[in-house]
């Protein structure tokens, strides 16, 4: 195919009438209609912290139960009150 | 064009909008909805799809209004939206239209074909091609615009768009050239 054939497919199919009138009716009212239910769907941010409430109420639950239910280890309460460095030392090397 | 004594103008129906007028937003769309439709036509195949695309085009302009500066018309910035969604239109449905048939195998001469079978014809190629590659040969050869006004809509570069135009038209008939010889 050349240049001069493909033009004329071009010229052929430029003549073809774009009938588009039956998409274009009562356009603007669907256009409308969805641009609104685009609007109710969009939750605003603050919506959202109400929604996480349950989850965030469920993490501390979670945490609290940790907390008072896993063993504590009697070494790691040693070191994380001792404030004097002599006695962790001296609890370390058994003296 | 006054508001105050005739058709309110774009500019004003645009502050309208912005405002939360959904009316003054339904006057702008019936006034540009035909250059819409004309755009978008000749990248979908059917009514459905065609109001589908036309509704996202003035969707994203709905979203974006508030960007629109008033440097230029406000049709050509409507123009721009519609030719970039039609765009990615093109690379969404990139794999549907790998589907596209031809009824008849034979091509007809290009001498005398019909329109509507041009279409077709056109149709059934175009769809071989790249989204880049259709939608620059469907805005140059279909909807006859310059160069420049490719640039313009689609943000490449004229050197970029004839570029691309040169390929396309290559990579085009090549694909009508196989179609020929089955």
């Amino acid at each position: 195919m050349n240049d001069d054939q493909l033009n004329k497919l071009f010229t052929a199919a430029r003549a073809e009438e774009q009938n588009t009138w039956r998409a274009e009716l009562a356009f603007e009212t669907r256009l409308l209609a969805r641009l609104r239910e685009q609007r109710q769907n969009i939750v605003p941010w603050f919506v959202w912290t109400w929604r996480l409430a349950p989850v965030f109420a469920a993490i501390v639950i979670a945490l609290g139960v940790w907390n008072f239910t896993v063993p504590t280890d009697p070494l790691a309460d040693l070191v994380g009150e001792a404030s004097d460095e002599a006695a962790l030392v001296a609890m370390l090397t058994g003296d | 064009m006054s508001a105050q004594y005739g058709e309110p103008t774009d500019e004003r129906l645009i502050q309208s909008t912005l405002a939360g007028d959904d009316e003054a937003f339904a006057a702008l769309v019936a006034r540009h909805k035909r250059r819409i439709f004309g755009i978008a036509s000749r990248f979908t195949r059917s009514d459905a799809e065609l109001d589908d695309l036309c509704q996202e085009i003035f969707i994203k302009a709905y979203r974006y209004l508030g960007k629109f500066r008033g440097d230029a018309p406000f049709e050509h910035w409507l123009a721009r939206v519609g030719v970039r969604t039609c765009y990615d239109h093109l690379r969404r449905t990139r794999h549907d239209r790998d589907a596209v048939a031809l009824d008849n195998v034979e091509l007809p001469s290009t001498d005398n074909i019909e329109p509507r079978r041009a279409r077709e014809v056109l149709d059934f190629a175009l769809a071989k091609l790249s989204p880049e590659e259709r939608l620059v040969i469907t805005l140059l050869e279909l909807q006859e615009r310059t160069v420049r006004e490719i640039a313009e809509l689609t943000g490449w570069s004229e050197s970029n768009v004839k570029v691309r135009a040169f390929r396309a038209r290559l990579h085009l008939k090549e694909v009508l050239e196989a179609h020929h010889e089955r």
